[in-house]
């Protein structure tokens, strides 16, 4: 029985090549991700453990935020016999600035120490030897431009610049601040002056010669007390290799799901041509019937072929996964930060295994149902001569019309429920959950619903001619089928359309955010320290001074004095009447913004409801010197942090040392942008560390990471829309070998090759626009759905152009999977089609 | 009915008006060199407008491969066919496309109907793909003759054997064209139905002066045939006028032997 399955594989290879692809490709990106991640985990581990285990004992604070190893320990580990040589690391801010004399980022650029002693060395140059010298991490040197040999400039502790001689570049991998922060590195001494630290954030030492590690660790414990921990470099290293790990996890993780669609896509794409195949072998099933197979055995046979063709397009699959892993690694290791693009691909058993076991195991399962149809074919098909050519459903029957009528008004409730789930969460899993729903009900209705959609297109196809005319008739012909090839590629269609509409209600979300919250040009705040310095006054004054500008706020808070998250912030807005600054404000629930003066504010809603506070009501400001009465004048609804809001002079009055934390300025109507920029410039030029947001390019900043992000989903699931389109391609192949007697039917009676063609490329394009259409109605439905219940206060916007960008690419796809089976159907010579039968 | 000589003469199809389908010299070789194969071998035959033509043969004389080369669906190794005043053995893919389209009619012994068209539809289809606008009196007579009146909504599926090749009797015949092909159209029916079809060429030859030319291998169905041509081996050897089943078994049997 094997022979006659391994024989029949051999004659319809061809018929199984597409499926094989199919298959391929799903394993590929499975085994893929798996080689990725383990190769960047081994990259990443090899890089922590290289730099760690220079090292034979580290010394950190056991509070590895705030605490520090005090000075004097350093000179007790260099005393003690065990120890050879120690170093201690100093770590602080110290504020690199731009070419442009702007201080880096929004965090103040991480300061630290390296000397003869240290687990980092210089990717490029010399690490610093002299007080007037620099290393930058390459971070630092990519998001600045300065390169080995330029002067840098660093603020010292007391703002003071310092310039220094950039002499090398150090690659910090995976530390986990310097990537966002950056760094740059001084030597021991002038570490110390730049940040003003106090201890030291590490201490790094190397045992005597042939002491133990084990020993050396214990004896520096004992000298290095409490608040500290003591570790062997091997230890450091696998914590920082497990703290890098978890993020390659991460990122498998979201590639793994990915993966998973283009999987499924394959399992309905392998489904459908089994079932095709087993459909038009039915002759051949039941000639194996005839000749004394039993049921078990055409069932066992449609199994091992499947079995064959899994494993061989796996083992296919998996090699070009590896590739892929391999390929994906070099050239995502850059933007990955890994440092070491180099590193040779790790390929673990685990990767070659799952590939090969998920791509068997699809096929096999999708083989099942169609192999069960093959075991019940009767002995006596075999001696049935149909005159009318296979492919003909039996019309789709009332109880799939009664299943959709039921699954899809009940997914329609469920997203109706999701809206008051009260938590994003709760909400957002009824919406998958219904989104499943309504995917099982578009299964089931799919045979009703490609006959509906060709018989709403079906005049218009008419009319334009006998190809199209035909190729609707075709369509409609086994809309089983034709529904199964075509909801291959609903699941792309909907995954992306349903991104696209969040990514896009995301992003008016945001820009109406961004009008809602900062109705100004630029906002000044300070880098974001541990302090949190104020913004000099002098700064708003002189903004104020400058005729570009027309209004200046500055916001200043200050808590009751509660820590953690239940402090309750008192805020004030100077420079404007407060209706006008208070742009948070969305809604005045009572009184009116205009009448909070000097003795009254503004609350929130939901401060008030807690406090049960109403207009008119005496409300208590705690300050530091005490309590303030003062009265409620409106209670309002507000998107920002303080619960009350005082006029200036009360607040000044309470909180006297506050400084400005938030700037914001709105241009003078008619000033020239370039203008504005340069005052705005020139009010903060004595404060290097003050950061200055354009709204204009914080919104091109919003709309580059969405923009990106979309990018990077829609390549994600290019993949499941590549699959899907083969699927289309092999089912229109398989109708056209099962049609040949009919393409040369209709070649005899005089239609032209070029019709014949056109007829399938009518026929592809239909499906796929059907499989787009559909899935770009669930997509827009779900990802309303989800973002309505993830996001409060989103802004529905559907993304018309994208969209339309969708339909074009569903085109494209039906002329692409046009291409082999109608050349293939307008080859084929009439006399031979019309002497076999 | 006199002995015709084994080399029977094309020319003597005894009226004066010239030949619908005229064949001379026709060779087809299948293969090349040692495995090569003539399935026709010097064929020259005409048919008269108006005649219906029966061509019998035993299996692999070649019968189907003359129709087709005939019809156009298949090029000839040398020799000439003429359809009318075209020479047909000149032409490109396409303009052959053509000539059948706007010239010919089909008939098949099964798989004749496209199963996704009803009956309607299906015979309208050659007027569609030439774009052509069917003559309503002459779909409502024809339709009327082959007896579809109430079966034209219905699927192929739907429809007997018989029924069937009605359909596709009358699809070839509504075109009007110069010539009908008809390939074993009885082979796959019941007598009954089988002598309903064959009456209907046969009628439509008599009455509607349409030119038909049928391959066949039952004596019975070319007893309906003005003319009977037989082959052998891709030779013409034998023709006989007026035939009824007897005098063409009796051919056959000779040619047998």
């Amino acid at each position: 029985m094997l022979r006659t399955t391994l024989a029949g594989l051999r004659l319809h290879k061809g018929r199984l090549v597409t499926t094989a692809l199919a298959i391929a490709l799903g394993v590929m990106f499975v085994t893929g991700t798996l080689v990725f991640s383990d190769t960047l985990r081994a990259s990443f581990a090899d890089q922590v453990m290289g730099s760690a285990e220079k090292m034979d004992v580290v010394v950190l604070p056991e509070d590895e935020r705030r605490g520090t190893v005090p000075r004097d320990v350093l000179a007790e580990v260099r005393d003690l016999p065990e120890i050879d040589r120690a170093a201690g690391v100093t770590a602080g801010d110290a504020p690199l600035l731009d070419k442009d004399g702007r201080a880096v980022g929004s965090v103040p650029t991480l300061g630290v120490s390296v000397g003869d002693l240290s687990r980092y060395s210089a990717a490029e140059g010399e690490l610093p030897d002299a007080p007037g010298e620099a290393a930058l991490a390459t971070v630092s040197a990519s998001a600045t431009g300065y390169k080995v040999g330029d002067t840098a400039t660093v603020l010292g502790p007391d703002g003071g610049k310092h310039e220094f001689t950039v002499t090398g570049l150090i690659d910090f991998g995976t530390a986990a601040d310097v990537s966002f922060r950056g760094a740059v590195a001084f030597t021991p001494q002038t570490a110390v002056e730049m940040t003003g630290a106090e201890g030291f954030a590490e201490i790094d030492a190397v045992a005597a010669e042939g002491v133990p590690r084990q020993q050396a660790v214990d004896a520096v414990a004992a000298v290095a007390g409490s608040g500290t921990e003591v570790l062997t470099g091997r230890e450091l290293g696998e914590r920082l290799a497990d703290q890098a790990g978890a993020q390659a996890d991460v990122l498998a993780a979201g590639l793994l799901l990915f993966a998973l669609v283009s999987v499924l896509v394959a399992a309905i794409v392998i489904h459908n041509t089994f079932a095709i195949l087993v459909a038009q072998r039915q002759r051949e099933m039941a000639l194996l019937r005839c000749v004394g197979a039993v049921r078990r055995q055409v069932f066992t046979s449609v199994v091992a072929e499947a079995l064959v063709v899994g494993l061989a397009a796996s083992a296919l699959g998996v090699l070009a996964g590896i590739g892929l892993g391999a390929a994906g690694f070099a050239l995502g290791a850059d933007a990955l930060n890994t440092g070491a693009s180099g590193a040779a691909v790790v390929l673990q058993p685990g990767a070659v295994l799952i590939g090969l076991a998920a791509g068997t195991a699809t096929t096999l399962f999708s083989a099942l149902l169609p192999a069960r149809r093959a075991m019940s074919v009767p002995p006596l098909a075999a001696l049935r001569t149909s005159a009318v050519a296979a492919g003909l459903d039996r019309r789709p029957g009332l109880l799939r019309a009664a299943a959709a009528s039921v699954l899809l008004p009940a997914s329609a409730a469920v997203v109706f429920l999701s809206r008051d789930a009260g938590s994003p969460q709760a909400g957002l899993y009824l919406v998958a959950g219904a989104g499943m729903v309504a995917f099982v009900g578009v299964v089931v209705a799919g045979p009703l619903l490609v006959r509906a959609a060709v018989a709403a297109v079906s005049p218009l196809m008419r009319a334009l001619g006998v190809s199209s005319a035909l190729a609707a008739d075709n369509a409609r012909r086994s809309p089983r089928r034709a529904a199964t090839a075509t909801i291959a590629l609903t699941v792309g269609a909907t995954l992306i359309t349903g991104y696209a509409v969040i990514n896009s209600s995301m992003m008016s979300t945001m820009n109406d955010l961004l009008d809602e919250q900062f109705p100004a040009d630029y906002q000044i705040t300070g880098q974001f320290t541990d302090e949190n310095p104020a913004i000099p006054r002098q700064v708003a004054r002189d903004l104020r001074a400058a005729p570009e500008t027309a209004q200046v706020v500055a916001q200043r808070s200050a808590t009751d004095g509660t820590p953690g998250p239940d402090a309750t912030w008192y805020s004030t807005l100077d420079g404007a009447p407060l209706e006008e600054a208070a742009s948070a404000v969305r809604q005045e629930r009572a009184g009116d913004l205009a009448d909070v003066r000097p003795g009254s504010v503004a609350v929130q809603a939901d401060y008030a409801n807690a406090e049960g506070l109403g207009v008119g009501d005496p409300v208590t400001v705690k300050t530091p010197d005490g309590e303030r009465g003062l009265e409620v004048a409106a209670v309002v609804e507000a998107a920002a942090v303080w619960s009350v809001l005082m006029a200036p002079e009360d607040f000044a009055a309470a909180f006297p040392g506050k400084g400005d934390e938030i700037i914001s300025v709105v241009g003078a109507e008619g000033a020239e942008a370039a203008k504005l920029r340069d005052a705005v410039y020139a009010a903060v030029e004595d404060h290097p560390t003050l950061q200055v947001d354009s709204v204009a390019q914080m919104r091109k900043q919003f709309e580059d990471v969405l923009g990106t992000a979309f990018l990077a989903v829609v390549a994600m699931l290019g993949l499941a829309v590549v699959i899907a389109v083969f699927g289309i391609a092999n089912t229109l192949a398989l109708s056209v070998l099962e049609r040949t007697r009919e393409s040369a039917l209709l070649r005899a009676m005089g239609l032209k090759r070029a019709q014949l063609r056109l007829m399938l490329v009518w026929e592809a394009v239909l499906l796929c626009l059907i499989g787009a259409l559909v899935g770009i109605g669930l997509g827009v439905s779900f990802g309303w759905a989800a973002a309505d219940a993830a996001f409060e206060d989103l802004i529905f916007s559907v993304p018309i152009a994208q969209i339309a960008g969708f339909v074009g690419a569903a085109v494209a796809a039906g002329l692409l999977a046009s291409v082999l089976p109608s050349r293939r159907a307008a080859r084929t010579s009439i006399t031979a089609a019309l002497a076999s039968e | 009915m006199s002995q015709s000589a084994a080399q029977a003469a094309p020319e003597q199809s005894g009226t004066g008006t010239p030949p619908v389908v005229a064949a001379r010299d026709l060779v087809k070789v299948y293969g090349r060199a040692d495995s090569a194969v003539r399935a026709l071998d010097g064929v020259s035959v005409e048919f008269a407008r108006g005649a219906f033509t029966a061509i019998m043969g035993p299996s692999g004389s070649g019968k189907s491969t003359l129709m087709h080369c005939l019809a156009g669906l298949d090029t000839v190794t040398s020799g000439t066919v003429h359809l009318g005043r075209t020479e047909i053995t000149g032409l490109r893919d396409k303009q052959l496309t053509l000539l059948r389209r706007d010239r010919i009619g089909f008939i098949f012994q099964s798989f004749n109907l496209l199963p996704m068209l009803t009956a309607e539809q299906n015979i309208l289809l050659p007027g569609r793909i030439a774009k052509r606008r069917h003559d309503p009196a002459r779909f409502r007579r024809i339709v009327e003759v082959v007896g579809l009146g109430d079966r034209l909504g219905h699927l192929p599926s739907a429809l007997s054997g018989g029924q069937q090749q009605r359909v596709a009797v009358a699809r070839a015949l509504l075109g009007d064209p110069e010539v009908v092909y008809a390939d074993e159209p009885t082979g796959n029916l019941d007598s009954r139905s089988g002598a309903e079809v064959l009456g209907f060429l046969r009628d439509s030859a008599r009455e509607l002066g349409q030119t038909v030319i049928m391959v066949t291998h039952d004596p019975v169905a070319a007893s309906y045939a003005d003319r009977v041509v037989f082959l052998r081996d891709g030779r013409l050897v034998d023709e006989v006028h007026g035939p009824t089943a007897e005098t063409v078994l009796d051919r056959l049997v000779n040619l047998e032997s």
